[in-house]
């Protein structure tokens, strides 16, 4: 233990050695750094597109922090991404239903998903890792028959859903979508749930000892079907906005989104093996890793080597995190 | 007296694994008994099923008299009694505040459900006279993390959580595992204040010094049966641990007895 006289290091929980500190700190160095090496990189109008595309994969990373942080781990959101648009925008081209209506059918399939995924995972307790990723060919495939591997061309017609998902309106220079008060609300909501709520509790409690936790009666198996669901519905509803938004409703959208999505959350901050999650964080790895992509595009980047930097970049994020945490242990 | 728990006929198989067959136990009000046994005798399948982890087979239990179900560990909670498990009690990401009130938390706006927003103040205050309670006052307070924490300070943060709750039975699992002398002590302690207050206690232990020192009954259990009983003042640690082991002692047993 401690030394006796010396006041004990590390035992209260030091706000700025919390991982989204850290991730925060990243986030400032990136920005400043891209707006001095690119003189572009913080005009309105390249602000406005990493604002117009970034809430799709934010609204994602939300369900999947608060999954992550159950310990669990969805990688079929971006195939799911895909199928719900599809569907509705079948529903809509060949059976005549009303946009509303196909919508809903879409996120009910959605949804649908994350049931079986959550159902399998709890009751069969086979790894989230398998059984997400067995869905991911699943849905990707049925997505891909469904549409006869055609994007279908999205409904322009301008209705409340379109202006609810995919409007737009300028702010100064700023153009900005209703996507992005979509991902504010949302992650203001998931915030309150996963810090303030009973239900945050009992989700940090799964994810770091499940077996403490059932023990003293929380349902960790409803949780966790809960949490799939969500992710799921999520996923659809990102993929729904982003259909509205280029007018097309593809069978290959969101495309490796899942590995994406769990980058951003756990470089925000978010334990990967579960137990600790922090929406903060989320927001700012969303933050960071679209202004990396961007930024490294408008710094002159060779095309080909992008990816290089990315992952890059993401594996110094990860071993600053996993240093801090080090940092943090009591010495025992 | 009533029995504050009382099982009978307790039948559990796993498979083709047989873990109880026919355990009867019961814990009277205000009693500490002590249960025994080889590993394997089928100790922890009994308290899982006291502490709603698992559903026997078959067989009956009693709480203060009436005969209740337990199907969760919600149940055995609403009915009063508090596990207590040997590691897997705490979640170690969690503050301490948090893991004390883990599934029961204070909150405003009730109507929310598992919404609604725990009020961190009644927990913090709550949890802070837990601490002074069992001893444990230097540099923690309700926000340190329990992975922060020695093992003998976690098992004190479990035990100060089944105070809490006054419940009427606290089962405790191999408490002492792992635990410095100084820790054991504060268990031992614990104990006997609990038994003070009223409350009945179950202790699962290897230990039978431990047995000894704070329990008034112990109870044996050998390949999934309860095979002896008996008051633990006159005995000696010679014959607890025949009983145990299961030497055949049917010549001393009148004496025991």
């Amino acid at each position: 233990m401690d030394a006796a006289s010396a006041p004990p290091p590390a035992r209260r929980s030091n706000p700025l050695r919390r991982p989204q500190v850290a991730t925060l700190l990243m986030l400032i160095v990136v920005l400043a750094g891209f707006t001095i090496a690119a003189p572009h990189f913080a005009s309105p109008r390249n602000v406005s597109n990493m604002l117009a595309f970034m809430p799709e994969l934010g609204i994602i990373a939300l369900g999947m922090c608060l999954l992550l942080t159950a310990g669990e781990f969805d990688l079929s959101v971006g195939a799911v991404f895909a199928l719900g648009a599809c569907v509705a925008m079948i529903l809509v081209q060949s059976t005549g239903w009303a946009i509303g209506p196909s919508l809903a059918a879409g996120l009910l399939t959605c949804m649908l998903v994350g049931l079986v995924n959550g159902l399998i995972v709890t009751k069969m307790g086979i790894s989230s890792f398998l059984v997400t990723l067995s869905m991911l060919l699943v849905v990707r495939g049925s997505s891909l028959y469904l549409t006869q591997g055609f994007p279908l061309q999205s409904y322009r017609e301008e209705t409340v859903f379109r202006t609810l998902l995919a409007g737009d309106f300028n702010l100064g220079p700023f153009r900005l979508y209703a996507s992005l008060f979509w991902f504010a609300g949302l992650a203001l909501l998931a915030g309150y749930v996963l810090t303030l709520s009973r239900l945050g509790n009992w989700i940090s409690a799964i994810g770091s000892n499940r077996q403490a936790a059932i023990a003293r009666g929380v349902p960790a198996d409803a949780v966790k079907i809960g949490l799939f669901v969500l992710t799921s519905t999520l996923a659809g509803l990102a993929g729904m906005i982003s259909a509205f938004r280029i007018n097309n409703a593809s069978p290959v959208a969101g495309t490796e989104y899942e590995l994406e999505v769990i980058a951003m959350v756990v470089v925000g901050g978010t334990a990967l093996t579960g137990g600790y999650g922090t929406i903060f964080g989320t927001v700012l790895g969303v933050i960071l890793l679209r202004a990396i992509r961007n930024g490294i595009i408008m710094i002159g980047v060779p095309g080909l080597a992008y990816s290089t930097f990315v992952g890059g970049i993401i594996l110094l994020m990860l071993m600053l995190h996993a240093g801090l945490r080090r940092a943090g242990e009591p010495g025992r | 007296m009533t029995d504050v728990l009382s099982l009978s006929d307790i039948h559990k198989c796993f498979g083709n694994v047989v873990a109880l067959k026919g355990a009867d136990l019961s814990v009277g009000e205000g009693e500490v008994v002590a249960l025994l046994g080889d590993n394997g005798a089928g100790k922890s399948t009994l308290i899982k099923i006291v502490s709603g982890v698992i559903e026997p087979d078959r067989g009956s239990i009693a709480v203060n008299g009436s005969p209740v179900r337990i199907r969760s560990a919600r149940d055995a909670m609403a009915l009063g009694i508090e596990t207590i498990h040997q590691d897997t009690s705490l979640a170690p990401h969690l503050s301490i505040g948090r893991n004390l009130f883990l599934g029961r938390e204070p909150v405003r706006l009730p109507w929310l459900g598992p919404l609604a927003p725990i009020d961190f103040g009644q927990l913090r205050d709550a949890a802070a006279s837990l601490l002074r309670r069992v001893g444990i006052t230097k540099s923690l307070t309700a926000q340190t993390p329990v992975n922060a924490l020695s093992g003998g300070e976690r098992q004190s943060i479990a035990i100060s959580r089944a105070m809490q709750f006054a419940a009427r039975l606290i089962i405790l699992d191999e408490p002492t595992n792992n635990l410095g002398v100084e820790e054991t002590r504060g268990v031992l302690r614990f104990v006997g204040e609990m038994k003070a207050q009223g409350h009945s206690v179950l202790l699962i232990t290897h230990n039978v010094h431990h047995v000894l020192q704070v329990a008034d009954r112990l109870v044996v259990m050998r390949r999934g049966e309860v095979v002896a009983q008996q008051a633990v003042a006159g005995a000696g640690v010679l014959d607890i641990e025949g009983l145990i082991m299961g030497v055949d002692l049917t010549a001393e047993e009148p004496a025991l007895a």
